[in-house]
């Protein structure tokens, strides 16, 4: 998948920063629900998710950061997208929030863990 | 320590008062008596507890005056200040055990009084009021009575008490949608073991977890022959002629109305209005339109698009209401679509 | 393939000035053990520590627990591709030291989490304070990225097991145990009435720190595929994962995946128990959708009648979970889940991200949002300073008479979702 096939949807600094030349970036300082509902909306929309909402065995709330892939094309409504946005949106209401109580290396901590789960998704998205 | 103070209720059969054809017996309270499955209760409940009242009420009575049968049977609770309400069981008898559940939980929720009641888990009364009181799952006759006082009169005792309440699997209650935690004697590979054992072999077994109700329903092919149908409006809206007349509660629906609109072209602000207590209604009152939608349809008509708008529309209030009622709404007023020939029925929400 | 694996019941662990079991009792040479870890060069200092059933010690952040175990006959060795050179495994004979753990522990990142307590109410929800261990807390050198000090503590941790193991070599074991599986073929004779089962283990694949390893292969670029279930007790998969505490797989319940032994207990008895059958949890949806298909695919050809699939996680492996489930009932063949639950503090929300009516028989680990309050412990084995950064943790964390008040989610292996605990929820 050529990198403009797809849009990274995302609230982390450091994504912006590795993300190279080329990549279509929607980049928002929102928190984590936030970005769940970017990309519900766009997903409403007729665009397709390519990587999970839910990524990462950190907790939404527990992590500020999230980033997600899906289609620069839109197409008609992908209902499996549909499904797995709405129930990642419904999920956030279970955990505590805490995303804004860490000390400040902490949040580098999240951003690289979140990047890292990106970039698992990428290196799907670039195979082929 | 002083015994923990049990008020008790049960309907005219199990007071030894009559069968059906003494369903009409009014509520009274018995100070001081013990009656009937109360014995059991009393075995039961050792020295820990005794019941020091029992409310006597026949089941048609409490079904058919609701309002008053509540008001009445809360003020005789209140007088007593037990410290935890039992009623039933009620086995598989479906108006004692609407009346079980509808008075347990009332007591709960208005008098802040712990209660329980059992019943078999077919009976209406556990659908309704499961999730809103604890309630012990049952045989479907009494002759499960020891067995239900086995596992009542504990989950009492320790309501009363405030102690923790365990698991739904430990205590015997109904599962009410809150999840506990709670140790099982194998660790969960062996229960997985054992319960692929049983699904391969063909046999009952339990899953731990189920799943979210899925009611899907496959829908139906296209209507082929739109501008010849007959379409009829059917709405969990809540729209309804102005002032109610039916009386469609705003929550918790009991009922749906069927309203007829031959010649009427337009909802509006003067002629219909939401009972709907679950949104905002002021656009939905402004304009009924919005969310019945007589005015389009007639426009459909009038073009041709469709045959004819069906003459009557059929309306609940989606809000809170049981599953169960809302299906036999459907089901009834389904016949009464078909007998009169309605092709298509568009089903609006809000 | 045929594997013996002999138990050397471990009954206490004791420092000294040279390695070696004798009378059931570890001793450790404290200089020894270190030159191990710190073979790894990007860890700076190790520190050790001995923490016992029962004792008032709290041990976090936990990043992994292993079991030493030795090789004694037959190819490869323990953990192949990451310490033994990589041959297949799974066959001959093979030592555990019983009742004891290598528990490595250090800050790999901001919120690393996972505790273990030898006491208290803690200790019944975590199976590792039933075992004796010993605690590697590994500092890094300086300047370090996360995920080189992650690999760094990992392989520390594997190669000090490796070196406890090989203690036990020349040892008499306290019993013995025989696990044997067939080739499709036999089984098919020898067992032609018996049902046939296998054990789908699905495994954390999600990245940095949510990763699992096979033969030393990162699983999130693998295919779906098949293991004789005897390869895991000499270490074929081990745990690259360490977030999510309660949940995630740490080594030493690969090595004792219980799915496996309790598949191996009615082998042959009610069931034929043919393959394990290893999957991936990737972010790629398009991973999903192929790995599912692979699982469902390679049930049908080994013409299967059940299976248990395992998860690992929360949320993004819901889906997986749900997948695998569907596509497998849908070749006919009978499915039993195990997965744990985040149905929040009160219980009352979904616990789970995904759900189909085809996952009618599913076994819980509980609810790992429920609260418990941890009391204060004598001794802390490295570091209380990122308990209130913790998942499940929060800013009340803290009581101020040094109780903790959290979620089970911290609790290493808590909620594990191969079935390794009594915890279940209704």
């Amino acid at each position: 998948m050529s990198k403009n096939s797809y849009i990274v949807i995302t609230n982390n600094p450091l994504v912006l920063e590795r993300l190279n030349e080329g990549h279509k970036v929607i980049y928002k300082e929102i928190s984590y629900e936030e970005i769940l509902k970017e990309a519900r909306d766009r997903i409403h929309d007729g665009h397709r998710l390519l990587t999970h909402p839910l990524s990462g065995s950190v907790k939404p709330n527990e992590t500020p950061y999230k980033s997600i892939l899906i289609t620069e094309r839109k197409e008609k409504m992908d209902e499996w997208s549909v499904k797995i946005i709405e129930s990642a949106i419904q999920a956030c209401g279970k955990f505590e929030f805490k995303s804004d109580k860490y000390k400040p290396e902490v949040y580098r901590d999240f951003q690289l863990i979140d990047w890292t789960l990106l970039e698992s998704g990428l290196a799907s998205a670039d195979a082929w | 320590m002083a015994k923990i103070k049990v008020v008790h209720y049960i309907n005219q059969f199990f007071a030894q008062i009559g069968g059906e054809e003494k369903a009409d017996y009014p509520a009274e309270i018995r100070v001081g008596e013990i009656v009937g499955p109360g014995m059991a209760l009393t075995a039961s409940f050792g020295d820990e507890a005794e019941i020091i009242a029992t409310i006597v009420c026949g089941d048609s009575y409490f079904n058919e005056n609701l309002e008053k049968a509540k008001a009445d049977i809360l003020a005789m609770v209140k007088e007593q200040a037990p410290d935890v309400f039992v009623a039933g069981p009620a086995f598989n008898a479906g108006r004692y055990g609407v009346a079980c559940a509808t008075i347990a939980a009332a007591v709960q929720e208005e008098l802040g009084i712990p209660a329980i009641t059992g019943m078999y888990v077919e009976n209406p009364g556990a659908d309704m009021f499961k999730n809103q009181v604890y309630m012990i799952a049952t045989k479907n006759n009494a002759a499960g009575m020891r067995d239900a006082v086995s596992k009542m009169a504990p989950l009492a005792l320790k309501l009363a008490k405030g102690e923790p309440i365990g698991a739904s699997a430990e205590e015997g209650y109904m599962p009410n949608g809150i999840r506990v935690n709670f140790f099982e004697k194998e660790r969960g590979s062996q229960r997985a073991v054992k319960m692929l054992l049983k699904k391969l072999n063909g046999k009952p077994y339990e899953t731990e977890y189920p799943m979210p109700d899925f009611d899907r329903v496959d829908p139906n092919p296209a209507v082929k022959d739109l501008a010849h149908a007959k379409i009829a409006l059917v709405t969990s809206g809540g729209i309804v002629p102005k002032g109610n007349p039916d009386h469609i509660e705003s929550s918790s629906a009991s009922h749906y109305g069927e309203y007829d609109i031959t010649g009427v072209y337009d909802l509006t602000e003067e002629t219909y209005e939401t009972a709907h207590g679950g949104y905002d209604p002021v656009y939905a009152n402004k304009d009924s339109d919005r969310v019945l939608p007589v005015d389009v349809l007639r426009d459909l008509e009038k073009e041709g698009v469709i045959g004819e708008l069906h003459n009557k529309f059929y309306t609940t209030v989606g809000n809170g209401t049981a599953v169960a009622n809302a299906k036999a709404f459907a089901a009834e007023f389904s016949q009464k679509l078909l007998a009169d020939g309605v092709d298509a029925v568009i089903l609006t929400s809000t | 393939m045929r594997l013996e694996m002999g138990h050397i019941y471990i009954k206490d662990i004791q420092f000294g000035p040279e390695s070696k079991i004798e009378d059931g009792v570890l001793y450790v040479s404290e200089e020894a053990v270190k030159a191990v870890a710190l073979e790894e060069e990007k860890i700076k200092s190790v520190s050790l520590d001995i923490a016992r059933p029962g004792e008032s010690v709290r041990i976090t952040p936990v990043k992994d627990v292993i079991e030493p175990r030795v090789k004694v006959e037959g190819r490869g060795g323990i953990f192949p591709g990451v310490v033994a050179k990589t041959d297949t495994v799974g066959e001959g004979k093979t030592y555990a030291l019983k009742g004891m753990a290598v528990v490595t522990a250090g800050k790999i990142v901001g919120f690393q989490e996972g505790i273990i307590d030898m006491t208290g109410p803690g200790a019944d929800y975590t199976p590792f304070s039933k075992t004796l261990n010993l605690v590697m807390v590994c500092e890094p050198v300086e300047g370090i990225e996360p995920h080189d000090y992650e690999k760094a503590v990992r392989l520390a941790g594997f190669k000090v097991a490796v070196y406890i193991g090989e203690l036990a070599r020349e040892l008499t074991p306290d019993e013995t145990k025989v696990y044997e599986t067939c080739t499709i073929k036999e089984g098919l004779e020898k067992y032609p009435d018996l049902p046939r089962v296998a054990y789908v283990q699905m495994l954390q694949s999600q990245g940095l720190l949510h990763d699992t390893y096979v033969y030393g292969v990162d699983a999130k670029k693998i295919v779906p595929t098949i293991l004789s279930p005897t390869e895991i007790m000499d270490g074929a998969i081990v745990s690259g994962n360490c977030v999510s505490a309660c949940d995630k797989n740490p080594t030493y319940v690969h090595l004792n995946n219980p799915v496996v032994h309790d598949l191996f207990e009615q082998h042959g008895k009610t069931l034929n128990f043919v393959c394990q059958i290893i999957t991936n949890e990737n972010v790629y949806l398009a991973d999903k959708l192929r790995s599912s298909d692979w699982t469902a695919k390679l049930c049908k050809m080994l013409d299967l009648d059940g299976v248990i699939v395992s998860q690992e996680g929360f949320g993004n492996p819901d889906t997986d979970l749900i997948l695998n489930c569907k596509k497998i009932e849908a070749e006919g063949v009978k499915t039993v889940i195990i997965t744990d639950e985040y149905a929040g503090r009160d219980g009352k929300s979904q616990s789970l991200a995904d759900a189909d009516p085809a996952a009618d028989a599913v076994i819980t680990g509980g609810n790992a949002n429920q609260l418990i309050i941890l009391p204060k412990l004598d001794k802390v084995i490295g570091t209380l300073d990122y308990v209130n950064k913790i998942a499940g943790a929060s800013e009340e964390t803290l009581h101020e008479d040094g109780s903790l008040e959290v979620e089970l989610q911290v609790l290493t292996g808590a909620t594990n979702e191969t079935g390794f605990n009594k915890l279940s929820a209704r």
